[in-house]
């Protein structure tokens, strides 16, 4: 087994402190995965390195296999996916023209209010997604 | 013969050729998941499956057989459950110039219950290049730990190739029927 690929550190600084202000502006965050569209962590916050490899590892699974649902479907492209449960919620997000293919999955607590949490989510993309085109 | 539908899922390791041996084969052109592969170290190609592929063959007997394919790197092994799940038979791919074949073989054999749970039936490609290991050695290893399984030399790419793993797996089914009957 390969360690897996390097991704640019700047860019990765950037991410770690973008996950860091989401979960601290958005109440009910419990823990995120910036991960790449083959399964990669690329920076996370508060699951453990054990955590993060295998979130990161099905939150690229979901992202594929939602965008080929959306391809069969001819909704064309999935920007993002919910699943929620009694307990909580996992959002799975696309960063927009990211250099890798990039995600943004965030676990939160039930109690979390779904659309200032998917609101802060997206915000938090577009500034990962900024790092990673520059 | 055979009746009815049937899930075959091909798995192996990362290059090993999954996804062109659905597309092969498959009646319409199958589902993919294929994303950006940023570990070129692993594996030296632009694309890899992160979620699964899926195709569908309709046999001349009637039969028909739904196609899945699994990621092939271990950290997707919770696909490989989830999709060897109910499966009637697995096709493990191989590739011969890969230097650590062998132990591929063990892993993916185990993973999916060493054909206790399911028929496995395992194609290798790349045997003629150069340095790859010789057929025999896979046919060899599998012997070393008690287990009978086919092993084809295949080129994926091939629909003929493909096919005969597909109708070796219908015919070990067909047999277990007919034991259990």
């Amino acid at each position: 087994m390969s360690a897996g690929p390097r991704f640019g550190r700047v860019a990765t600084g950037v991410a770690q402190k973008q996950l860091e202000a989401l979960a601290q502006t958005t109440p009910g965050v419990v823990s995120a995965v910036l991960l790449s569209s083959d399964g990669f962590e690329v920076a996370s916050l508060q699951v453990g390195s054990a955590g993060a490899a295998r979130l990161a590892a099905m939150g690229s699974s979901l992202s594929a296999i939602g965008s080929a649902i959306a391809r069969e479907a001819g909704i064309v492209e999935c920007t993002r996916m919910i699943i929620e449960s009694d307990s909580g919620v996992v959002v799975v997000m696309g960063i927009p023209d990211a250099r890798p293919p990039l995600s943004l999955a965030v676990i939160a607590r039930e109690d979390c209010v779904l659309g200032q949490l998917l609101w802060a989510a997206r915000n938090c993309c577009v500034t990962i997604a900024r790092a990673f085109r520059e | 013969m055979v009746e009815g539908e049937f899930k075959i899922v091909f798995t192996g390791p990362m290059g090993a050729g999954k996804t062109t041996a659905i597309a092969a084969i498959s009646d319409e052109p199958p589902v993919s998941t294929d994303v950006v592969n940023n570990d070129r170290v692993a594996f030296d190609k632009e694309l890899t499956t992160a979620g699964l592929d899926y195709g569908h063959i309709a046999l001349a007997d009637g039969a028909a057989v739904r196609l899945y394919g699994t990621p092939g790197q271990l950290r997707f092994r919770f696909m490989w459950d989830i999709l060897g799940n109910n499966a009637a038979g697995i096709i493990l791919l191989l590739d011969a110039s890969q230097a650590d074949a062998l132990v591929q073989l063990d892993a993916f054999v185990d993973a999916f219950g060493a054909g206790k749970r399911s028929p496995i039936v395992v194609g290798v490609g790349r045997a003629a290049a150069a340095g790859a290991l010789p057929l025999d050695a896979f046919a060899q290893r599998l012997e070393s730990r008690g287990l009978t399984l086919p092993v084809f030399g295949v080129d994926v790419r091939r629909r003929d190739d493909v096919l005969l793993l597909v109708d070796t797996l219908l015919c070990l089914l067909e047999l277990g029927d007919r034991r259990t009957a």
